[in-house]
């Protein structure tokens, strides 16, 4: 009987060993995970500041990661980097294709940088820097170019890649909202491009009933960031504002935005734009002007020559203009500001050979390129008034009458500002909020976000 | 309280000690042999998911910046759990969440086992409509979520061009969010009612004959048949369905972000949405972890009660 | 089942099969016609029903201008290693979870439950760190380790239900003729759960087939890329190429349609024959 007692002893001994060895490789994971934290927390704030840049400006491989930057011939990307790579044959450049969705990107470089890794040189969204500078996800480049490089930049560009007084992001291409329009309706029905939203609102009502276009004005008003720009613009034009000059308080709920946003939804519910446009982003708002039905568009640069492609019904029919304001403002109206900069990652081992890679694409070389042959704007401002470029397309031949606007994007919390914005925007296009509800809705979720309450 | 399972029965009390002895010697090298059976599976899991899952969970309970040089986490603190249940989006995303998965899960295991029985009673072609049924299931979520994003497009799409032919006007199917849940759901149903059918379908077939036909000899129709005899037997398939497409409902993602990226007006935020939202949009990974622990947590205990219901059908052969 | 069929029985037979095959079939056909279209045909408003004119300009450009013929490649490797590793070693947990007298089973099966159940969203960034630490970014085994792993609860679940539905005696017929455990499983248990081991094999493999977000962290490299990440390339910021992604995701289902068709004789096989053993 002992034996049994011992051997069931035994056998509970062995479990309770195999438990606790269980409960030690616990506490031993635990153990591991706190060290591997503390590890990552004492690693020191980012990358030290130096004066000058680490590594060989002439020589080295480093890695470039972008999305594609147009649909259909030849690549930008690769024209760009063979380009460089015939001007400084000891640096070569890898191209790491990034997906389009530029919330993924994001979602990837912070996973990447913060694990330590990442591309060297990374094309990201203009509304970047300020939460990536926060978070050091940047290597602050007005360390280590000077000033005189970014007086070759064009107006305001360089301002909306600040934060904290360093700059974090190379303008690299820009963009920014036009209106497109058909001419071979205006001009039917004697009517001369709209420089104002009334006069656009009657001009499109006239030409709608009369069958001629389905759609008057088509625009982005989707529930996400494109909603946010064409918002900016209807609000420049009325005067309003989203932050104050500190970006801690929202400015948001005034009467401007109140007229901003009323007339937007005016335009849905008059019948100039389509019902749908609460679900409309770029893909949307271009198929319908693209296949005819619409009069007006307001879209970025790439949808004059996706209009003049083949399968559009538009070809040869197409004008671009400024945008227009609302009576009694100057014209023209405001264009909102994309684009894309270049940032250098902390973590690469050779940043004079990204600085020279950037510099290289900023320049005169590379920005003629993109503008002549890929129909880019130049974000250098000697290459955007050249009369090549000027010449290349309609789209350039007006960049210079333009009157931009920035996304309020000076705060790191910049996201949720935006998500505040862009989703009562659609509540009001959808229907389900007055304009007065959303903009007090808005501006208090901003206020929240700037505050970094929320989540 | 386990049961075992030994060659030879003990039978007289003389050599009851030797019987025992031999049947815990036995159980022990099959205990043993059971960890090492499971010791490869174990380990890899182990391997791979206990550290981030305590990472996320430490993170869960600090003060976390994620910065280029890694993540700074200090203190411990109950904030992120009282910003995430207190925020109204996060509560709002809990009740959709579980409407959501309630809904679905329930139309898919209907639809599912309705096809799985179709199915079964297939001779010729079963093959081959099972080949059939596991096309959307094999669909890379995503391009499911954009191919319905492309049939609900209020200008191309052949929904929205269904439903104004039907007289519904100019539907603006993700526009409102009604329309855009219902949208949703369908979507999700449409993919993955084919993961329910098959799971239904393998189980049905393995169900034993002969009480078919002891039913028959009894002479219960088809209906009868199905609801006293088939329904019973097919519980642990059936609940084991349900279980593991409760875990994937809970975790819906990718058709709203293609669809309607959390919208109109958070409509459509579920629960992993606003976590994707929190961490990698905003940057705030100490109230993202805690939403995924939450949301961890509420599964897991979800799948507790009711694995206690179906205990006795899920795991027979337990204590 | 029974087998008189009543002529009424057979139209009911008919007809719902037809309306599972159009309920399954309809968005599929809807997404290879888009894919047969022009551009203009994709955009076209009312939509077209039929792809007329008829282009495989989607189909080339998935290939050509974007490497699809590599990531599909890439996918493969990853996909097949991870449901191989799935199925080997979830066979075994799943036989002792089941059948063999462990102490904590049901512990262990509510962990894997866990542990299967936490988003994968907050394991991508310690994920990422761990794989960086061991240098295995940018390789075959970031995406197979992981897949394995994740996978491996839901399979050990899938298996070790089957195995408990195989009756007892076949195993302990076997011991008496004096096969050892592992021959238990692999000639005598495993061939009647061919069912279960298709199921588990096919949401595995689909799985791997499918992810998205860890195949985009670990593997930015383009010589890597998985099928989902490859997609996601296609167009650019503002457009959204419906005809070049749904020519990329149909051939993108081909293998799978290939594997579960030469897989067919022997699950159907594998299921009939279940039944009347059963």
């Amino acid at each position: 009987m002992s034996k049994n007692i011992t051997q069931a002893l035994n056998i509970r001994g062995a479990l309770r060993r195999k438990r606790s060895v269980m409960k030690v490789a616990a506490i031993a994971t635990a153990v591991a995970t706190v060290a591997v934290l503390s590890a990552c927390s004492s690693g020191g704030s980012g990358s030290g500041s130096t004066s000058a840049a680490a590594g060989n400006a002439t020589k080295g491989s480093i890695t470039w990661w972008a999305s594609p930057i147009t649909t259909s011939g030849a690549d930008p990307r690769t024209v760009l980097i063979s380009d460089f790579e015939k001007k400084y044959p000891n640096i070569h450049v890898k191209l790491i294709s990034a997906p389009n969705d530029t919330d993924t990107n994001r979602a990837t470089l912070t996973t990447q940088i913060s694990g330590g890794g990442g591309p060297d040189v990374f094309m990201g969204d203009v509304i970047w820097p300020a939460q990536f500078g926060a978070h050091q996800l940047a290597v602050p480049l007005s360390k280590y170019l000077p000033k005189s490089y970014w007086d070759t930049f064009a107006n305001g560009l360089v301002a909306g890649a600040t934060y904290n007084g360093e700059v974090y992001g190379a303008p690299f291409f820009e963009d920014q909202g036009f209106l497109y329009y058909r001419k071979d309706l205006l001009a039917a029905n004697n009517m001369k491009v709209p420089t104002t939203w009334e006069e656009l609102v009657s001009d499109a009502k006239t030409i709608q009933a009369k069958g001629q276009v389905k759609y008057g004005y088509v625009f982005q008003g989707a529930n996400y960031e494109g909603a946010t720009c064409n918002f900016m613009e209807f609000l420049g034009d009325a005067g309003g504002t989203v932050l104050n000059s500190k970006a801690d308080a929202s400015t948001l709920d005034s009467a401007a935005a109140t007229k901003a946003l009323t007339f937007e939804q005016s335009l849905v519910t008059s019948g100039v734009s389509p019902q749908a446009s609460s679900t409309f982003q770029e893909t949307q708002s271009m198929n319908a002007f693209s296949a005819g039905d619409a009069l007006f568009l307001r879209n970025w640069d790439y949808a004059y020559s996706t209009s003049q492609a083949s399968g559009s019904a538009v070809i040869g029919k197409v004008g671009v203009a400024p945008m227009p304001n609302f009576q009694g403002q100057p014209t023209p109206g405001y264009s909102n500001i994309g684009g894309w900069n270049l940032y250098v990652n902390p973590h690469s081992k050779n940043v004079a050979a990204d600085l020279t890679f950037i510099k290289w694409m900023t320049g005169k070389d590379a920005q003629t390129t993109l503008a002549t042959k890929f129909s880019e704007i130049p974000t250098n401002a000697a290459v955007r008034s050249s009369s090549a470029v000027k010449n290349a397309n309609p789209v350039l031949a007006i960049v210079s009458q333009t009157k931009l606007i920035a996304r309020p994007a000076q705060t790191p919390n910049y996201p949720e500002v935006s998500q505040a914005i862009y989703s009562n925007v659609n509540g009001v296009l959808a229907g389900s909020l007055t304009p007065q509800q959303a903009i007090q809705k808005a501006s208090s979720q901003i206020n929240t976000a700037v505050k970094n309450g929320g989540l | 309280m386990t049961s075992t399972h030994v060659a030879a029965p003990a039978r007289s009390g003389g050599p009851h000690l030797g019987e025992r002895r031999k049947k815990d010697v036995y159980r022990r090298t099959m205990a043993r042999l059971g960890w090492g059976f499971s010791a490869p599976a174990l380990l890899v899991i182990a391997a791979v998911t206990i550290f981030p899952i305590m990472f996320s969970v430490v993170m869960s309970f600090s003060n976390v910046n994620v910065l280029g040089s890694g993540f700074q986490i200090d203190g411990f603190t109950l904030d992120n759990y009282s910003i995430v249940l207190t925020n109204s989006t996060w509560q709002y995303a809990l009740v959709f969440t579980i409407g959501y998965t309630v809904i679905t899960v329930i139309v898919e295991i209907i639809l599912g086992t309705l096809i799985a029985l179709v199915l079964e009673r297939l001779v010729g072609g079963r093959g081959w409509m099972m080949a059939m049924l596991l096309i959307p299931w094999s669909l890379i979520t995503v391009i499911s979520a954009t191919l319905w994003d492309y049939i609900y497009d209020p200008i191309a799409g052949v929904a929205t061009q269904i439903l104004s032919v039907l007289g519904f006007g100019h539907p603006v199917i993700l526009g409102s969010p009604a329309s855009a849940i219902i949208a949703m759901m369908i979507a999700d149903i449409w993919k993955t009612t084919p993961f329910v059918a098959i799971i239904v379908l393998a189980g049905l077939v393995m169900l034993p004959r002969d009480v078919y036909e002891a039913a028959e000899i009894d002479g219960a129709n088809g209906w009868k048949t199905f609801w006293r005899v088939t329904v019973p037997l097919l519980r642990p398939t059936i609940a084991l369905a349900v279980l593991f497409r409760v875990l994937q409902a809970f975790g819906v993602f990718d058709l709203p972000f293609v669809l309607t990226q959390g919208g109109p007006q958070n409509a459509t935020t579920s629960l992993a949405i606003l976590g994707y939202r929190a961490m990698f949009t905003d940057l705030k990974f100490g109230p993202g972890a805690a939403v995924a622990t939450t949301t961890a947590l509420l599964v897991v205990l979800g799948c507790l009660l009711f694995l206690r219901v179906f205990r006795s059908q899920v795991s027979e052969t337990e204590m | 089942m029974s087998s008189r069929r009543t002529t009424g029985g057979r139209i009911g037979l008919i007809i719902s099969s037809i309306l599972v095959v159009i309920f399954v079939m309809a968005p599929i056909y809807w997404m290879l016609a888009t894919s047969l279209k022009t551009t203009a045909g994709v955009a076209a408003a009312p939509p077209q029903w039929f792809p007329i004119p008829i282009s495989v300009e989607n189909y080339v450009t998935a290939f050509t201008q974007y490497d699809f013929g590599q990531y599909i490649l890439n996918s493969l490797i990853v996909a097949i290693a991870s449901t191989v590793l799935v199925l080997a070693f979830g066979t075994f947990a799943g036989y002792a979870l089941g059948r063999l007298p462990m102490r904590g089973r049901f512990t262990i099966m509510v962990l894997l439950l866990i542990i299967s159940v936490f988003p994968a969203i907050a394991l991508i960034a310690p994920l990422y760190l761990l794989m960086r630490n061991l240098g295995w970014l940018n390789s075959y085994q970031a995406l197979i380790v992981p897949y394995t792993a994740l996978n491996l609860p839901f399979a050990i679940w899938i298996l070790r239900n089957y195995f408990i539905g195989v009756p007892k005696e076949m195993e302990e017929t076997a011991r008496i003729d004096g096969a050892g455990p592992f021959r238990t499983v692999w000639q005598v248990v495993l061939p009647m759960t061919l069912p279960g081991l298709f199921t588990a094999g096919i949401f595995a493999f689909t799985a791997c087939w499918t992810e998205f977000l860890m195949a985009l962290s670990f593997n930015s490299a383009d010589a890597f890329r998985t099928i989902p990440v490859g997609i996601a390339l296609f167009g650019n910021a503002h457009i959204t190429p419906y005809g070049t992604i749904f020519a990329a995701s149909a051939v993108a289902v081909v293998p799978i349609a290939i594997l579960v068709l030469i897989f067919r004789r022997s699950v159907v096989s594998g299921l009939t024959s279940g039944a009347v053993k059963g």
